[in-house]
């Protein structure tokens, strides 16, 4: 679990991902997780560090604001 | 709860060779190959190209319904387009990689391993006695498989070493965005494979034209994107294939991360092997992870037999084979790697000179050691890095 609440958070566009899972080993905190053809960015985990953005063959994720739970 | 001796995790070329071998060695032992998605071999994320060498190893591609295309040619572009045809380049295959996973997964069958298709792994758990318990979850219903050795092949995207509470992570600049389409009814020499370098093409990889056929290839890109003006690999491949074949029928896409990283450091913990992408296998110079996948997947098989006939499925016993893995391919596998750094300082006016150079050479002489002689006369940085390849 991370220590500061980020102020941005990467969330993914399931109408554009295409499930291919480049970015879950791109994760340094092993936030983003793919099951039964869903992936997932697990907002209590990311860190805001936006590693996985760029690298997205098809511009599925993306960062917006985050107010913390 | 089922108990099985050896759990395989991804029935690609990795875990279908795994389970195969591992019940070859050990006919006695209950081994369950899974796939999470519905097909075995499908959908394909893959550009389908393998070496002959190490496919024969495994597979007799002479008229098998599996190979695609028989490759024979070897030709590099230039950012500028200049072609080199290389000499000597050996002879590859583009396999449908669809039939061709199907196949070794039949193998696995043949010799008795279980092969289930829409089985997904959720959960793994080591529970005390000796075993991991892994959540699997088939048509809706969920399940828990207690296994000796759990045979990680679940790719790029892998859990399961995260699981089992090893590294998978890979650093931005070796991982390689990838997209393809498949094309239909384009002008190419179909016995050959094109790869184009090129910062505006593919920065920090490279572009390729894989055929599948007489007027159709798998056409695609692997890109860096810390090296992009802030384009996406499909952004890439289309702005490349808008240029180079505007009339192309777009038949089929696919797009994926290929890992270009070395060996992780560690691919084995109690009771868990992880082999292929997973393991970050691929070559890191081509990109090509089939054969390295099933070759790993063979050490992984005969090694979790061995072990479970022994009694022993710790971490000390299995680091055999990690050392299998590292004596067989650990070295290569380095030295590729710090060949693909080194040819990172290469720019588009020095590929372009280069391939100028290469033509000059006569065709019967142009082989690839060649090409790369003369990039080391012209650009001395290399030499250490490539001299370990031709000494």
């Amino acid at each position: 679990m991370r220590r500061v609440t980020p102020d941005t958070i990467a969330v993914v566009d399931l109408g554009v991902c295409d499930r291919c899972g480049l970015c879950l080993p791109l994760c340094p905190p092993e936030a983003i997780h793919l099951e039964l053809n869903i992936l997932t960015v697990d907002e209590a985990t990311c860190t805001g560090c936006e590693k996985c953005i760029a690298p997205c063959p098809v511009g599925a994720l993306a960062m917006v604001a985050y107010a913390g739970r | 709860m089922p108990d099985v001796d050896v759990l395989v995790v991804g029935a690609g070329p990795a875990g279908a060779v795994a389970a195969w071998q591992a019940k070859q060695a050990a006919p006695e032992l209950d081994v369950v190959l899974l796939e999470r998605d519905r097909a075995v071999g499908a959908p394909v994320r893959c550009a389908e190209g393998v070496g002959d060498a190490g496919l024969r190893e495994f597979a007799n591609p002479d008229g098998a319904d599996w190979v695609s295309r028989r490759i024979t040619d070897v030709i590099l572009e230039a950012p500028d387009d200049t072609q080199v045809v290389l000499a000597d380049s050996g002879v590859g295959w583009i396999l449908d990689r669809t039939r061709f996973d199907a196949f070794l997964a039949a193998q696995a069958a043949a010799e008795g391993a279980a092969v289930l298709v829409g089985a997904e792994a959720t959960a793994m758990a080591r529970n005390g006695n000796d075993r991991w318990h892994v959540r699997v979850k088939q048509r809706g219903i969920e399940d828990v498989y207690r296994a000796r050795i759990v045979i990680c092949a679940d790719g790029v995207e892998t859990m399961v070493g995260r699981w089992a509470g090893l590294d998978t992570r890979v650093p931005a600049r070796d991982m390689e965005s990838c997209a393809q389409y498949v094309l239909q009814g384009i002008d190419i020499n179909p016995d050959a494979i094109y790869l184009q370098f090129g910062t505006a093409i593919a920065p920090g990889g490279y572009a390729w034209i894989f055929p599948k056929g007489v007027g159709v290839a798998n056409v695609g890109l692997g890109l860096v994107a810390l090296k992009t003006d802030g384009r996406n690999a499909r952004e890439y491949l289309d702005a490349w294939i808008a240029r180079r074949f505007p009339t192309g029928a777009r038949t089929g896409y696919t797009v994926g991360g290929v890992i270009v990283h070395t060996t992780i450091k560690q691919t084995y913990t109690d009771g868990v092997l992880v082999a292929g992408d997973a393991a970050h296998m691929i070559n890191p110079l081509s990109g090509g992870g089939i054969n390295n996948a099933m070759k790993a997947g063979r050490l992984a098989g005969c090694t979790a037999a061995a072990a479970i006939r022994e009694g022993d499925t710790s971490e000390r016993r299995l680091a055999a084979y990690h050392q299998a893995w590292m004596d067989l391919l650990g070295e290569d596998h380095l030295k590729y790697y710090r060949l693909k750094q080194a040819l990172e300082h290469m720019d588009d006016a020095f590929l372009n000179s280069l391939a100028r150079t290469a033509n000059k050479v006569a065709p019967q002489k142009r082989t690839l050691g060649r090409v790369l002689t003369h990039a080391m006369i012209r650009h001395p940085l290399l030499i250490p890095v490539v001299a370990r390849f031709f000494v």
